[in-house]
């Protein structure tokens, strides 16, 4: 779950530094289940416990604006429930953006309050766009709708979050839009908007009012604290939208990283999305359990969770999770067949019956915290013989892209079993393979010596003693605690939440990546000790924030384990700041999509943020930075993309990846855009929120770029 | 030690050899490690070659300025046989060589004169 990395860097004589932040596959395909083949066309849930379901029986000839969004809406956080960020419209184009400016602005007003919070905002916002109204969270959950043509605030909702529920970061990614099948215009609530908090609440609004649902759990609420046991603020936290299929609402949250081994289940729910109800939990440790667990019992203790966002495909009824690592990240020894089974894995679950229907494994016994960050998208992928298939793009920290049949699971192209690297603390527990795709990676060649970096030769040669020093066997290199590993690439990916966009006219795929390693080391529980890492329900913030300089995620001290965690994300060196290893640090990349070829590939970022002992340097040189956020792909080719340190927002040509338009943010871009249309002109939103650990400025701004009225 | 007497550019030459040699050592230190756990022996041998050169030139023989620029240009073919034509790559590698080199260059005049003072018994 962690997100972010920094790093830093030099040239020509002047130095800089860049912020640097931070897959698997065995497929095991099941032809999809007789009810959810023979319920494709039917859609109301099944299950018992949603027997109030009747109330949210789908409309076969409504679809919802998420399933089928209108040509200028953004009706999901990925732009619709398929998740391609890809909008058709085309109004900017490479000709006319030289004229693109500020159509208005938006300030959410919330802003950290106080040391711990401040340390600690990312809100990593995408609006979504319905109709004539944006709808957005805040970093704290406030829940807000603008008018798309103004941008001026139309109601707001505070569900009072105390920042002591902040998790890793405060983040909220996006809310959720639905529609009551069948309501009348004036039903309150017929249109609601959908949030999960970082304290584990779901909350229902009207999306004309802002006024809870009262129609939805208790009051407009349900508290996801049920069946997680005792209540640890900051422990559970909703920091992704959920997502909708057929009148079930679909969530996991983000258990805090590397704490200890019995932490919050990662159990994923789905409930009602107009009464709240739980219709089913998904709890891989208890499959014999289909709702909430008896009184005084749990949902399985420090299973895999989702944090991040998931896709779905209303007519099959699947939802996509991209599941995450068993709590415990860094030492699997203690985990159980099941988390081994479904952890760092895409699961497909029929939302009818809550029952997983096939699972795609993209790491084998994951000690590395590669957990999946990236959304999958859904695509119709195109064959040699001018059909498609219904088909899932699906991209993983270590870089590798998959394109799997959405139904089955079952890769179109080959993904081999490459021999894994051996050792460490754990050698008989390590996979003897891991997975690789042959479709597509955005991961480079392994590390050697001369990859070292630094501003002179002297640091430089310290990073390549520290090299040679550490346990090194390229990707997948196993765990050890009497010497440093090199974890490359990084928990940061390759691609992480920001997640990809595809444009299946053009047969574009576009991904940006880090390419960033990790410097890392277990440390025995008399080393944690001596370094007072402490888990959060013990009073800590559960991270190490002496060393290594990065205020989160230094350590972690998984607590039920042999070892503790030590992670220099981004491997910086010490008093410099700078990283270890040469640039690029990020880039973003064009792909043929039939075939996975590189159209091209370009660093993102410039290093006029970044530089030696934090001091930024201001030179505008392409560099490519760290970055967090994703792209979007408009109708006239244009990607549009933030996500690097150095603040820009930037347009791509999709043709060859020409940076044809920037400006100059407020705070951090570690966001996604999004691209909408409302009485016939188009708008790109993005909001800067900064991101505490990307090192870039915290903000609260929406802004939305047009072309001049007049044009 | 010389013993004649230094000017403000005599101190200059001094102190900046001092710092070359202290940048040897630094170099050698850590090439040595480096080279005993497998990796290149680049920075021993410039290492070496710095502090020998600092060494020279503390004593005003030209002998180590030339020996500097030996190194100077030593550095950037071994940084290209490493990293090829890579410009953020060659940045740490041979940026603050020329920068040194540039000093040494400025430096020259006094180390001729004075090498010239001391009757070349230095070199």
């Amino acid at each position: 779950m962690r997100k972010n990395i920094q790093a830093p860097l030099l040239m020509a004589g002047l130095t800089l530094t860049l912020a640097l932040p931070g897959l698997a596959q065995e497929t095991e395909p099941t032809a999809p289940s007789e009810e959810s083949s023979a319920q494709e066309s039917q859609a109301p849930p099944a299950s018992e416990s949603a027997s109030t379901a009747t109330s949210s029986q789908q409309d076969a000839t409504d679809p919802q604006p998420s399933d089928a969004p209108a040509p200028g809406d953004w009706a999901a956080w990925g732009r619709e429930s398929h998740a391609t960020r890809h909008s058709p419209l085309d109004q900017i184009t490479a000709d006319n953006i030289e004229n693109l400016e500020v159509a208005w602005s938006y300030r959410t007003g919330d802003m950290p309050e106080g040391d711990h919070a401040e340390s600690k905002y990312a809100p990593e916002t995408t609006p979504i766009k319905v109709d004539d109204s944006l709808y957005l969270c805040s970093a704290m959950n406030i829940m807000i709708s603008l008018d798309a043509r103004t941008g001026e605030e139309q109601w707001r909702y505070d569900p009072q979050v105390d920042a002591g529920a902040i998790p890793y970061s405060a983040s909220c990614r996006g809310v959720t839009y639905h529609e009551i099948p069948n309501a009348g215009d004036e039903q309150q609530c017929a249109a609601r908007i959908i949030e999960g908090t970082l304290d584990g609440r779901l909350i229902a609004v009207d999306a004309d009012t802002g006024e809870l649902c009262q129609d939805f759990g208790d009051g407009g609420m349900v508290d996801l604290w049920e069946g997680i046991g005792e209540k640890v603020p900051g422990w559970y936290s909703v920091t992704a939208p959920p997502t909708i299929v057929q009148g079930i609402i679909v969530t996991g949250a983000q258990v805090k990283d590397g704490q200890a081994e019995d932490a919050p289940s990662g159990v994923i729910r789905g409930y009602d999305a107009q009464t709240g109800e739980l219709a089913w939990a998904w709890d891989m440790g208890r499959p014999d359990l289909d709702g909430a667990p008896p009184e005084g019992e749990t949902y399985t203790r420090g299973t895999p969770n989702m944090w991040t966002t998931a896709a779905s495909d209303e007519e099959l009824g699947y939802v996509y999770l991209p599941m995450g690592n068993s709590s415990v990240d860094y030492f699997g020894g203690n985990r159980s067949e099941e988390e081994n089974e479904y952890s760092t894995s895409l699961v497909a679950i029929d939302v009818n019956s809550g029952e997983p229907v096939w699972h795609f494994q993209t790491v084998h016994y994951d000690v590395w915290d590669y957990d999946l960050g990236s959304q999958p998208s859904l695509v119709d992928f195109p064959q040699e013989d001018g059909s498609t298939v219904p088909a899932l793009i699906l991209a993983s920290k270590q870089g590798d892209i998959y394109v799997l049949d959405r139904r089955t699971g079952e890769s179109l192209f080959p993904v081999e079993e490459v021999e894994a690297p051996r050792g460490g603390v754990e050698p008989d527990n390590l996979s003897e393979t891991q997975p690789s795709s042959s479709y597509h990676t955005l991961a480079f060649p392994d590390l050697e010596e001369k990859d070292m970096w630094g501003m002179t030769p002297i640091d430089q040669l310290w990073c390549r003693i520290q090299f040679r020093r550490a346990e090194y066997q390229g990707m997948y290199t196993p765990p050890t605690s009497e010497r440093r590993f090199i974890q490359y690439p990084g928990y940061n990916g390759g691609n992480d939440w920001g997640s990809v966009a595809v444009d299946t006219e053009r047969g574009v795929l576009i991904a940006n990546y880090n390419n960033i390693p990790n410097y890392n080391r277990l440390l025995t529980r008399e080393e944690a000790e001596e370094r007072n890492l402490q888990p959060i329900y013990a009073g800590g913030d559960g991270s190490d924030s002496e060393e290594d300089g990065p205020a989160e995620g230094a350590g972690d001290p998984q607590v039920g384990a042999p070892y503790a965690i030590d992670v220099n994300a981004g491997w910086r060196a010490p008093i410099t700041g700078m990283p270890c290893t040469a640039p690029p640090y990020g880039g973003i990349r064009a792909i043929d999509l039939a075939s996975g070829e590189t159209l091209w590939d370009k660093p993102l970022g410039e290093a006029r943020k970044n530089g030696p002992f934090g001091i930024p340097t201001y030179l505008p040189l392409t560099i490519g930075t760290p970055n967090n956020g994703g792209p979007l792909i408009t109708g006239s080719g244009l990607i549009f993309i933030a996500a690097a340190t150095d603040d820009l927002f930037r347009a791509i040509n999709i043709e060859n990846g020409e940076v044809v338009w920037k400006d100059t943010l407020p705070a951090g871009g570690q966001a996604n855009p999004m691209t909408y249309e409302v009485d016939g002109r188009q708008y790109v939103v993005i909001a800067p929120g900064g991101h505490h650990f990307m090192e870039t400025p915290i903000g609260d701004h929406v802004i939305a770029y047009a072309l001049p009225e007049d044009e | 030690m010389p013993t004649s007497s230094r000017g403000a550019s005599g101190w200059c030459l001094l102190v900046f050899s001092l710092i070359l040699i202290l940048l040897g050592l630094i170099l050698m230190a850590g090439g040595l490690w480096l080279a005993s756990l497998g990796g290149s022996w680049y920075y021993l041998i410039a290492g070496l070659g710095l502090m020998v050169s600092g060494g020279l030139m503390a004593r005003d023989s030209l002998t180590g300025a030339w020996l500097y620029f030996v190194v100077l240009v030593g550095t950037v073919i071994w940084a290209l046989w490493e990293v090829g034509l890579s410009p953020w790559e060659l940045l740490p590698r041979v940026f603050g060589y020329i920068v040194l080199g540039i000093v040494v260059a400025v430096l020259l005049p006094t180390l001729k004169r004075r090498q010239a003072m001391s009757g070349g018994k230095a070199s």
